[in-house]
């Protein structure tokens, strides 16, 4: 205690990501101002986003006019791949940072031509946990696990899963190559989440694509 | 990967304590209050808390968690109750009642040792 002072304590209640949060919600607002429906894919890293939205982009040439945002530790090669399908690509370098931040977006968001856009996605960097609790201002969430993971992972993960808009199931088409316990994958994300949808997909054989382009046009 | 989630929210809480603490004085002690949903460990946060404060007008602020747990609620039985894990079976036998949790990640108060004059 200091000599001749007093010590206080003062009751707060403020978000420790506030700041980030206030920049999500102008996001949120500037994008729903122009009709964009946005999408956030978080999955591990492996889990597949970047093949599942090379599959997607390629489905909707001539469809819709999406831009992507795409985050990564670093390296542009993910951001290459996909603008073979699209031409509104931005790579966001994070550095060491293991998940993207609303001004990150706002700032990518800055470097593409908005009017022409109605479908934006944003993959994020490979990563099953912090990203789910930073809000970028996106209007859905989308959690990607991928068959390859286990069973578990879903119990493993249960802010992602009580979190999530969709989930997605990858690498679906391995089926017959692997020990994969649907009956406890599915028990679990139903525990988490009653609600959320759960579509089986394969972004290289290209099943169950349908149904997830069926619910982002929705 | 240990600290790394807890890294970056270290630094944010970082950033935002400073913009709260006064002009003279220190900030002794930080609270905050974590929902079990956010898979915070308490003792990688401080930990990170202290390397990120480290050099800063905030070093030596003591950091206090506050881990909300999950409640469960059974559907066979109708029992509630709190658990710091969401898979957990209940004592009537059902293997699977229902967890939920927050997600809030809140600074709740700051202790402030203020100088005289």
């Amino acid at each position: 205690m200091p000599e001749g002072g007093r010590t206080t304590r003062v009751p707060l209640v403020e978000r420790v990501l506030e700041a980030n949060d206030e920049i999500a919600a102008d996001n949120r607002v500037e994008l729903e101002r122009r009709g964009i429906f946005s999408v956030d894919l978080i999955g591990a890293p492996g889990s597949g986003k970047t093949a599942l939205l090379e599959s997607t982009l390629r489905a909707l040439q001539g469809r819709r006019r999406p831009a992507v945002l795409v985050g990564d530790l670093a390296t542009r090669r993910d951001g290459d791949r996909l603008a073979r399908w699209c031409d509104q690509v931005v790579q966001i370098s994070t550095g060491q940072g293991c998940h993207l931040e609303a001004g990150q977006v706002r700032d990518a968001l800055g470097q593409i031509d908005l009017d022409g856009v109605d479908l934006l996605f944003i993959e994020n960097v490979g990563n099953l946990i912090c990203p789910v609790g930073f809000d970028l201002g996106q209007a859905a969430k989308v959690g990607l696990f991928s068959l390859t993971e286990g069973a578990d992972k879903a119990a493993k993960h249960p802010y992602l899963v009580q979190a999530a808009d969709l989930l997605l199931l990858n690498k679906i088409d391995l089926w017959p190559h692997l020990s994969f316990d649907r009956s406890i994958f599915e028990a679990d994300v139903r525990l988490l989440n009653p609600r959320v949808p759960l579509l089986d997909v394969s972004a290289t054989t290209g099943q169950g694509l349908d149904a997830w382009i069926a619910w982002l046009e929705r | 990967m240990l600290g790394v989630h807890e890294f970056s929210i270290a630094e944010a809480l970082a950033a935002q304590v400073q913009r709260h603490a006064p002009a003279t004085g220190r900030v002794r002690e930080v609270e905050i209050s974590v929902g079990a949903l956010r898979g915070l460990e308490p003792e990688a946060l401080r930990m990170c808390w202290e390397a990120v404060t480290h050099d800063t007008p905030i070093a030596g602020a003591i950091l206090q968690v506050e881990l909300r747990p999950w409640s469960i609620t059974c559907s066979s039985c109708g029992r509630t109750w709190t658990s710091p894990v969401p898979f957990v079976a209940c004592a009537c036998g059902d293997p699977a009642p229902v967890p939920t949790a927050g997600d809030e990640l809140d600074l709740v108060a700051l202790t402030i040792d203020e100088e005289e004059g």
